[in-house]
């Protein structure tokens, strides 16, 4: 990669990707009211946009890479340098990010009308767009960690949004921990990193790995440490269980962070260090298998969860794997094209289960039901997102789930890094995981749109959402229909685009209907069709017990510890204290005893004692 | 005659000295108690003096001094207790005790 | 046994019976006359010592003039009518003090100075030097004695006295209305 330290006026467009949101953040910071704060955000929202797709614009398809480095010229400060790139990667996650940002401010001022923290909302979804473009333009490890580190406290603040609920509260909690835990991996992987190339650029690691300078042995440290960091980042086995729990927050935050951009940075993250992963087998294969493990996982937890958000927070998780598993079978433009296929239809999913909160005023299932007639818009754009979801022809979840089929069918034959028996499991891992897929889809279709309105609701209540949540909806629709084509254009991502597989194609689209179909056929108004899997639901709604076994292997230690040390605390070092105290107070008591308020018996002690230490002093001299 | 007969006396005398100073009540019966004990120290002195011999006279010109000082102390310590008797009504040192007790907020 | 030493022994068992009597008698103005006894007998014991003139000055200052002022303020202070003159909770205390003095005093002497026998007679001057011709205790040497040797001293002492003097007018002199006030909130509580 080449390196532009020279500034011209490109590097500033790049620049001003981060600087311009934490200048809309501080703007939104001081409005003085909601309404202020809420045009300061979708105007400052709508500069970002521009400047990134004016940015990117120019990058698309464009194999070199825009490069800047800020630190001042000389030598940068404790080796960092403040190192900007940008390339066909970079530009259309920035893209992605900063246009469902924008959707997410435009929707977010109807849906959080009249919220009293709805600036410091706004804000802290502004600061967090700087963070994420922090991330994808970074050339510079240190500077990716800080904007890696800003997004998980904005997730973390925004999850806690509506703290009065206890959920909320533990839901941010778990998060912020989780993926803290896992940041730890990141950290000391940008350490190893700094200790073995001397620097902490990416294209410096990168060329160090190109050449071969670094050892089998930190390639594959460094590998299995930024891994670490992705599946916390990206909520992949094991550390998967904090994105449902996350979905108490704002439903936005959820299209936003927890769908779109924050949980895809960790894909960014290794497509982007892709070169290091594949250079080790350990590596790919620990990516693949975690890969092949979550996407099974997440689809079946889809299947048996009763809370709309929480099915798709788990088909989020789901398809995040399978980005993670097309890297590992370098499914390089399959990956990067299903990043930004899932960010549209995933964004357009939660974006239209607010719309559903909104109406019904909750996001349990159980609370749903016929909505399709109240809700057209929402029925439709929904309707489009599940079957790009789940893969159907003309969507464009059809396209980029395709070329994931069709680069692990490639790593079955053609020799790439990752093992031939990896790729068949990915394959039909993958193709398993389509089957689970459509069914939650039609289950989730069928439960929250047809049957009988629940007698619970009163029918007039449910209404369509306002035009500022139905719009950004139908916005989304647009990509998640055509983008399809555009991710199988030669070139985009500056490397060979997957070739269309027909007879993939052909299988996965039977493999997804007849599941859909066979739950459409399970399905009686009123009834579930996951009643079907019989004692299996009850274990999957559980989620396979995994939070259980942290409960029991991390939180019950630790809070067993933290009382421990409570009652060390109290026990023994303020033992000494209140020791002191009550010594004090018994050696003052006795002192006081001599305290007669009697002048006689004063000095009836001080001749005692003056004859005493004359006495003391004839003996002792 | 032996020097130590007058010292026991005069160390039989301060003793006696000691306790009527410590177990009177009355101010002046105290004050009697500490005449005791001045005369004491003035026997010590006379009998030192006339074993020693002192060309000077040290001994007993001191007997002298601790006369004359005993009547100025009992002079003043006259007027106190005059004094205290005006302005309490009671000469009584027990009664005299000082009931108020520190305030331990203010303790610094 | 000489008969300075019977003196000696009648006089001292008159002191120290006397004193007794002056330290537990519960009538104020018999302990005052007690204490002249004392007074009276310690003088007797100056004259055996053959400290003639400190014996007068005893008589004449102490008996005269201190027991005198003793009586007065015992009846300034009205109390010929109180007969309660010990304390009751500190007397044992104070016995122990007494005791205990008495007895360090009466070790330390009696170890330090056991055998040593005072010559009343002849006037040899130990110290070297010329023994005065006159008995040792007369008017004559120690007012030559005071009046060369220590006249600084008793120049001094004369200040004492008068300051002592002033201090004994101005403490007992009328008590003010604010002292009084102060007295009352200080002493009443």
């Amino acid at each position: 990669m080449t390196e532009l330290t020279s500034v011209g006026g490109m590097p500033w467009a790049l620049a001003s990707m981060i600087g311009l949101p934490v200048l809309v953040a501080l703007l939104v910071a001081t409005a003085r009211e909601a309404s202020q704060a809420a045009r300061i955000a979708i105007a400052g929202a709508g500069a970002t946009w521009i400047v990134v797709v004016v940015a990117a614009a120019g990058q698309l398809g464009d194999d070199v890479p825009q490069a800047g480095a800020y630190a001042g010229g000389g030598e940068p400060v404790l080796g960092v340098s403040l190192a900007l790139s940008f390339d066909a990667l970079s530009a259309a996650v920035a893209v992605l990010a900063a246009t469902i940002g924008l959707l997410v401010q435009v929707y977010s001022c109807a849906y959080l009308a009249g919220d009293p923290r709805y600036r410091s909302y706004a804000c802290i979804v502004t600061v967090f767009v700087a963070a994420m473009n922090t991330v994808l333009l970074a050339d510079d490890l240190i500077v990716l960690l800080v904007g890696w580190e800003v997004m998980g406290v904005c997730s973390y603040l925004l999850i806690a949004h509506h703290w009065e609920l206890p959920a909320a509260r533990d839901g941010a909690a778990k998060a912020f921990v989780m993926t803290r835990f896992a940041d730890l991996g990141l950290l000391v992987a940008i350490i190893v990193v700094g200790a073995s190339v001397g620097s902490y650029r990416i294209s410096d690691l990168l060329v160090a790995v190109e050449s071969g300078r670094l050892s089998d042995s930190t390639i594959t440290a460094v590998g299995l440490l930024v891994l670490l960091a992705v599946v916390g980042k990206s909520a992949q086995f094991p550390l998967h269980t904090w994105l449902p729990d996350a979905m108490p927050g704002p439903t936005p935050i959820s299209a936003l962070i927890h769908a779109a951009t924050m949980v895809a940075a960790g894909v960014y993250l290794v497509a982007r260090l892709l070169p290091v992963i594949a250079a080790s087998t350990v590596t790919t294969v620990a990516l693949g298998l975690l890969a092949v493990v979550t996407m099974v996982l997440g689809a079946a937890f889809a299947l048996a969860a009763d809370d709309v958000k929480r099915v798709l927070a788990w088909s989020t998780v789901s398809q995040l794997a399978y980005m993670f598993a097309a890297l590992a079978v370098s499914g390089y433009v399959a990956a990067i094209g299903h990043l930004i296929v899932h960010g549209a239809f995933k964004a357009l999913l939660f974006l239209a289960a607010g719309c559903l909160a909104h109406a019904v005023g909750s996001t349990a299932i159980a609370a749903m039901g016929g909505l399709r007639r109240p809700m057209p818009w929402t029925f439709w754009s929904t309707t489009i997102g599940l079957a790009a979801l789940v893969g159907l022809v003309p969507t464009a979840g059809f396209f980029s789930k395709d070329a994931v089929f069709g680069a692990a069918l490639d790593a079955t034959h053609v020799q790439t890094g990752a093992p031939v028996w990896l790729a068949w499991l990915v394959l039909v891992a993958g193709l398993a995981t389509a089957v689970l897929t459509a069914a939650y889809a039609t289950r989730l279709w069928l439960l929250v749109f047809f049957g009988a309105a629940r007698a619970s609701r009163q029918a007039d209540t449910v209404h369509e959402a306002p035009a500022a949540m139905r719009v950004p909806v139908a916005v989304l629709v647009v990509p998640t229909l055509l983008l399809g084509p555009a991710v199988l254009a030669p070139g985009w991502l500056g490397a060979q685009a997957e070739p269309f597989h027909l007879g993939i194609a052909v299988l996965s689209t039977v493999l997804v209907v007849l599941p859909g179909l066979a739950v459409w056929a399970a399905w009686r108004p009123g009834v579930d069709p996951a009643r079907r899997l019989g004692r299996a639901r009850r274990v999957l709604a559980r989620e396979l017990r995994v939070d259980d076994g942290y409960d029991r292997a991390v939180v019950r230690p630790v809070g067993g510890a933290a009382r421990l040390a409570v009652g060390g605390d109290a026990d023994v070092v303020e033992a000494y204290v209140r020791g002191t105290g009550w010594g004090a107070d018994r050696s003052s008591w006795l002192l006081g005893l001599a305290q007669t308020r009697n002048v006689a018996t004063y000095v009836s002690l001080s001749v005692v004692a003056v004859v005493l230490a004359g006495v003391l002093l004839g003996v002792l001299g | 005659m032996p020097l130590l007969q007058p010292l026991l006396l005069s160390s039989a005398l301060f003793g006696i000295g000691v306790y009527g100073v410590l177990s009177r009540r009355n101010a002046v019966l105290a004050l009697m108690g500490v005449e005791l004990m001045l005369n004491a120290v003035m026997l010590n002195l006379v009998a030192f003096d006339v074993w020693l011999r002192d060309s000077l006279l040290t001994g007993q010109v001191f007997t002298l001094f601790v006369i004359a000082l005993a009547a100025a102390e009992i002079g003043l310590g006259l007027a106190i207790v005059l004094r205290l008797f005006r302005a309490y009504g009671t000469v009584d040192v027990d009664a005299l005790a000082d009931d108020r007790r520190a305030d331990p907020v203010h303790v610094t | 046994m000489t008969p300075e030493l019977v003196v000696f022994w009648l006089l001292s068992v008159l002191t120290v019976a006397s004193a007794v009597m002056v330290v537990s008698t519960p009538h104020v103005v018999h302990a005052a006359l007690w204490l002249v006894v004392t007074l009276g007998a310690v003088a007797g014991c100056f004259l055996v010592l053959t400290a003639e003139f400190v014996a007068w000055v005893q008589v004449l200052i102490y008996v005269g003039a201190v027991v005198v002022l003793l009586l007065f303020a015992l009846m300034l202070t009205r109390s010929p009518a109180s007969t309660t003159g010990a304390t009751s909770r500190n007397r044992p205390v104070a016995a122990f003090a007494g005791f205990s003095t008495f007895g360090v005093l009466a070790v330390v002497l009696t170890s330090g100075f056991r055998g040593i026998v005072l010559d009343l007679d002849s006037q040899p001057d130990q110290l070297g030097g010329a023994a005065p011709p006159e008995r040792i205790g007369d008017t004559r040497s120690v007012g030559e004695a005071i009046f060369t040797h220590w006249v600084l001293a008793f120049e001094v002492l004369s200040v004492i006295l008068l300051a002592a003097l002033i201090g004994a007018i101005v403490v007992s002199g009328r008590v003010r209305d604010r002292d009084r006030q102060e007295a009352a909130a200080g002493g009443g509580s």
